[in-house]
């Protein structure tokens, strides 16, 4: 009866089968329970999640063989695996993080569509075929768009999902556009498939590069890579600031996932073409994001370039082409995930007392709650690469990669980023530690699940920067299944 | 003479050969007029059922229905359909027009379209469609964008408001009766509908009654025929979508309901009543074409007899009996009946057990929901009133009251 | 063949012709009535190449249902006449270019192919069949399939959060 479906294949996807069980829970438990208990479906979701990634640890590991499952749908391999875990850490503190927010954290609606969005993450991360890619992106945007516009009664929350929605539908009609056009002329929808038929020189270059530049608006759109980049500050200023945290983590590594995947199997033998275009956009958006943050006032919109300065530079790790830049990209993902949601807990932490997120709220913010400031201390160090932090070891990481390819302007243009991105991200920590204001008095509260995220996130920025190797080994491994 | 039809269709095939027409031309030839003779067989059955119907409401009603044309008023139907052809045409101000005028025809084609598909008697069948089924469904859209576009196109706010019921209405039943549809296909492993009535032994009727009834209720509501008649409640909307139309454009949506439950009927004999199967049927296929007419109108009765007695329900009960009832009930026994027959198929059971246990299993599920029902649904309370007598000395005089 | 050609032919320019009506025409339901024309030929198309199912669902799905929402929502809205478009000045002109070169595109495409047109094969019994689709649907692309349904599902919630009033204590 079941005869076709074997243990391994079960394995291959048991986070999402984890996943959608979870779901089911918060379902019940929000029909369940009353108002004063939903607040609790936070601890399920973050505890669930936790769950599953430890039961994925101990079972769901990849074999060496890395096969195809599901009909060749999925791919299980390190690649995939490692950036599963990394999705549902980033939803563990997300829904850590939404706990508390006022008319989020009691919404079982909110949790649900967080583990959606997580489900259709995990899928894009080892999808193998043009149509397990595109349902598993458009089933990751989807919940994200809704929880983007959760505050329907806010203006400028509806604004950031409606935004988001259309940016996002045109962005996904085009990259389904190139999928089809690339499924027509290569007549297979299999990744490794199209990469032999291009190899085989059974594609015009021209339609080659057509359909990599529709496909490449896609994924833009979801690392908001320039000239994708327009939704970005709007959409992380306007919705709630646990999901522009999320939105900015881990969707954005989900494209990163797909962007990597597609681009080094599928495209890998037409890689000349393709790495030049890259290393424009990488620049641009190096340099444009790190320019406009200049200019913000508001600490959303601040982070909100910042974000798109950062996928610049782990684009710098995929022009490479090495196995080098890979491991690069991957483990600047990996620091940037952790590094980012701590950024957007603290401004959620914020926030909520002040009411406001423009960066003359953090005035004194050291004195108000000594601890917040020295956790903001620690992730926007890590965001300017400074030692001994995460951001630091990556950073040199692609740059490296950037050199070793021989791709010296591109190194040269990742520096000279880095140094204008130092000036914006001490100018926020100028108002936290040197600036005072009136309510110094007023102290901000770090409620229990605040307290927990900040902790582990902020540890483990210290120990990505501080102990190395295990990080590198991993983001090796998954990079070693591309060469 | 055991099959005329199709004798006279080839009598005319080799007559067309005869004449020089090559192959492929008299196929195409053969297939029109095959066409048009099913049309017309239909348009004229309408006649007949407009009588029938009458008469049908009569007796219900305790009353004698037409009478004076003809014999039993049979030929009321053909006075009428010359009146309707004789009135006037108007078009209201502001109507989009051509939309206007495409609307009517629409709403018969729709219904015509589905007899493409229907097996008459084993050998007469107009195409064999391996997905008949669901050729069913995509051509019932059209009648259902008929309404929508006669509504739109009236500039008439009783229009518009039959058209927004219609699609309230029509695209809601849809669901419970796609599904429905589907357990005829599971027993008889394919959507075509000649395949499905020759697997028919026995009838998909004691295999599923649950599927019957559930078609034939969700057909009455596709058909906008009492009590589901919303989108032309004559005392909210006066006519609903058709209101500003006359003479035969009238006519023809007239026609196109009559033909539509007619269908229906044709559809519940072809899905759940055995088609044209009965004894010697095989041997002799006009027997089956007979079989099936009766069927057929054992269909049609049941959908009038409905009409006649219950009253018209309000929308929201109509929305809330689709989405809060058939359709859960529909799914559960698309489930139940899905798992059943893996089961049984695994265990090859013999013919007679599978239609058994699908039977009993449709009687549980019966019993279930009506126990469910009675759980769950409040019943409006009855006011108590307490007995009085009808008469009753005047309170002021206390003497009379007993002392007790 | 003859007529086979002839059919393809007369339903290709139904096909253009039907989608150049729902560009240009002014008014909404026009539109909308054209695509629904524009869906049904393409649902001939599937059924001259032997996919009956294909050519059902898409006249089911895209005439059916969403067709009827679009004339619904339209007359809900009462959107029927469309106002004067406020197009941005140069998007008329970047319109054209683009269409230009899709168009020399797709003639590059059909003229300077590299791979030769392989002959049609003859295709297998029950090819796009409802068997056989639900064969390849339930085994190779089983993953897929039941994505879409919590993709469904997703799009459900989110209907019901983005329009679901919530009764807040001040407005009752």
């Amino acid at each position: 009866m079941f005869g076709s479906i074997n243990t391994s294949m079960i394995l291959a996807i048991l986070p999402e089968i984890m996943l959608f069980i979870l779901a089911g829970f918060v379902f019940v438990f929000d029909l369940v329970w009353d108002d004063s208990q939903r607040r609790n479906l936070g601890w399920i979701s973050a505890g669930g999640f936790s769950l599953i990634i430890m039961i994925s640890l101990m079972l769901g590991t990849p074999g060496s063989d890395s096969g195809l499952v599901w009909g060749g749908m999925l791919r299980h391999d390190w690649l995939g695996f490692a950036f599963k875990m990394l999705f549902l850490f980033g939803a563990t503190i997300t829904a850590l993080f939404a706990m508390d927010v006022e008319d989020l954290g009691k919404k079982g609606e909110f949790y649900l569509l967080l583990i959606f969005s997580t489900l259709g993450m995990t899928l894009m991360a080892s999808s193998s075929n043009l149509i397990m890619l595109y349902l598993s992106i458009e089933a990751t945007s989807l919940p994200l768009y809704i929880l983007a516009g959760f505050f329907k009664d806010d203006d400028k929350s509806t604004e950031a999902g409606f935004k988001y929605f259309l940016f996002g539908a045109m962005a996904s009609a085009i990259m389904l556009y190139g999928f089809s056009l690339l499924y027509g002329f290569s007549g297979t929808t299999d990744l490794d498939a199209i990469a032999g038929v291009i190899k085989a020189g059974g594609m015009n270059p021209v339609l080659l590069v057509g359909t990599l530049l529709m496909i490449l608006v896609g994924f833009g759109f979801k690392i908001s890579a320039v000239p994708f980049h327009f939704w970005a500050p709007d959409v992380y200023e306007g919705a709630p600031t646990v999901v522009a945290g999320f939105l900015s983590t881990a969707s954005k590594a989900a494209g990163f996932t797909v962007l990597i995947r597609v681009l080094l199997t599928s495209y890998a033998p037409a890689s000349d073409t393709w790495m030049m275009v890259l290393a424009i956009i990488s620049t641009l958006t190096m340099t444009l994001g790190n320019t406009l943050a200049l200019a913000q006032k508001n600490i959303k919109r601040l982070l909100a370039y910042s974000s798109i300065a950062h996928a610049g530079y782990i684009l710098i790790g995929v022009v490479a082409i090495s196995e080098l830049g890979i491991t690069g990209s991957i483990f600047y993902i990996i620091v940037y995930l952790i590094t980012n949601l701590a950024a957007f807990g603290i401004v959620s932490v914020v926030g909520r007392i002040t009411g406001s997120d423009e960066i003359s709220a953090y005035d004194g913010l050291s004195r108000r709650s000594p601890w917040l400031g020295l956790a903001m201390l620690v992730v926007f160090l890590s965001l300017a690469g400074m030692p001994p932090f995460g951001g630091f070891i990556v950073k040199v990481l692609v740059l490296a990669s950037a050199v070793k390819a021989k791709l010296f302007w591109l190194a040269f243009v990742g520096i000279l980023n880095s140094i204008i991105g130092l000036y914006y991200y001490l100018i926020v920590l100028k108002h936290v530690y040197l600036y005072r204001s009136e309510n110094e008095q007023v102290e901000i509260p770090v409620t229990r699940p605040y307290a927990i995220g900040l902790i582990v996130l902020t540890i483990g920025i210290i120990l990505l920067g501080v102990v190395i190797s295990p990080w590198f080994n991993v983001s090796t491994i998954a990079a070693k299944v591309l060469f | 003479m055991s099959d005329p039809i199709n004798l006279i269709a080839n009598w005319l095939q080799g007559l067309l050969l005869g004449l020089g027409l090559s192959v492929g031309l008299t196929k195409i030839i053969l297939s029109f007029v095959g066409a048009v003779v099913v049309a017309t067989i239909g348009m004229l059955t309408v006649i007949f059922l407009i009588w029938l119907e009458r008469k049908i409401a009569g007796r219900i009603q305790d009353r004698l229905g037409p009478n004076r044309a003809g014999p039993y008023g049979l030929l009321q139907p053909f006075a009428d359909v010359i009146k309707i052809l004789t009135k006037e045409y108007t078009t209201p101000d502001g109507a989009d027009v051509v939309v206007y005028n495409i609307a009517p025809i629409m709403a018969v084609a729709s219904v015509l379209l589905i007899w493409a598909v229907i097996p008459f008697a084993s050998t007469v069948v107009g195409t064999n469609l391996n997905v008949g089924v669901l050729y069913i469904m995509a051509v019932g859209a059209f009648g259902l964008l008929s309404i929508l576009m006669a509504g739109l196109s009236s500039n008439n706010k009783f229009a518009l408001l039959g058209a927004f019921r219609s699609v309230a209405q029509l695209i809601s039943y849809e669901i419970p009766m796609v599904v429905s549809l589907l357990m005829p296909v599971i027993f008889a492993r394919s959507m075509g509908l000649v395949d499905i009535v020759e697997a028919q032994m026995p009838w998909f009727i004691i295999l599923s009654p649950l599927a019957a009834l559930i078609f034939i209720i969700a057909s009455m509501a596709e058909v906008n025929r009492a009590p589901f008649d919303l989108m032309e409640a004559e005392s909210e909307i006066v006519a609903g979508f058709h209101i500003e139309y006359s003479g035969m454009k009238f006519g023809m949506f007239y026609v196109g309901e009559f033909l539509h439950v007619f269908t229906v009927g044709a559809l519940v004999a072809t899905l759940f009543l055995g088609g044209w199967r009965g004894p010697w049927a095989e041997q002799y296929p006009i027997l089956g074409l007979i079989y099936f007419y009766i069927k057929t109108f054992v269909g049609y009765f049941i959908v009038a007899w409905v009409r006649l007695t219950v009253p018209r329900i309000r929308i929201d009960q109509m929305l809330d009996f689709n989405w809060k009832f058939l359709t859960p009930l529909s799914l559960v026994l698309l489930i139940i009946t899905a798992v059943l027959d893996r089961v049984l198929v695994l265990v090859n059971s013999e013919r007679w057990v599978y239609s058994l246990v699908m039977f009993l299993a449709n009687i549980l599920i019966i019993w279930a929901t009506v126990e469910v029902l009675k759980k769950t649904t409040s019943k409006p309370k009855r006011k108590e009133f307490p007995m009085r007598p009808v008469a009753m000395a005047p309170e002021t005089s206390t003497s009379t009251e007993p002392s007790s | 063949m003859t007529t086979e050609l002839i059919l393809f032919f007369s339903l290709a320019l139904i096909a253009i012709i039907t989608g150049l009506g729902l560009l240009i025409s002014k008014n909404a339901i026009y539109a909308a009535l054209y695509l629904v024309l524009n869906f049904f030929t393409i649902a001939i198309f599937y059924l001259l190449l032997g996919g009956a199912f294909i050519a059902m669902a898409q006249v089911s799905v895209y005439a059916g249902a969403i067709m009827v929402l679009f004339l619904f929502v339209i007359m809900i809205l009462g959107a029927e006449k469309l106002g004067k478009s406020n197009t941005v000045a140069w998007q008329r002109p970047v319109a054209i270019i683009l269409s230009i070169i899709l168009l020399i595109e797709a003639g590059y495409v059909l003229f300077w192919r590299t791979a030769p047109v392989q002959a049609a094969q003859t295709l297998p019994d029950g090819f796009g069949g409802p068997a056989s689709i639900g064969n390849v649907l339930l085994n190779n692309y089983l993953l897929p399939f039941e994505i879409t349904s919590v993709l469904l599902l997703v799009a459900m919630i989110g209907a019901i959060v983005l329009t679901h009033k919530q009764k807040t204590d001040k407005e009752v």
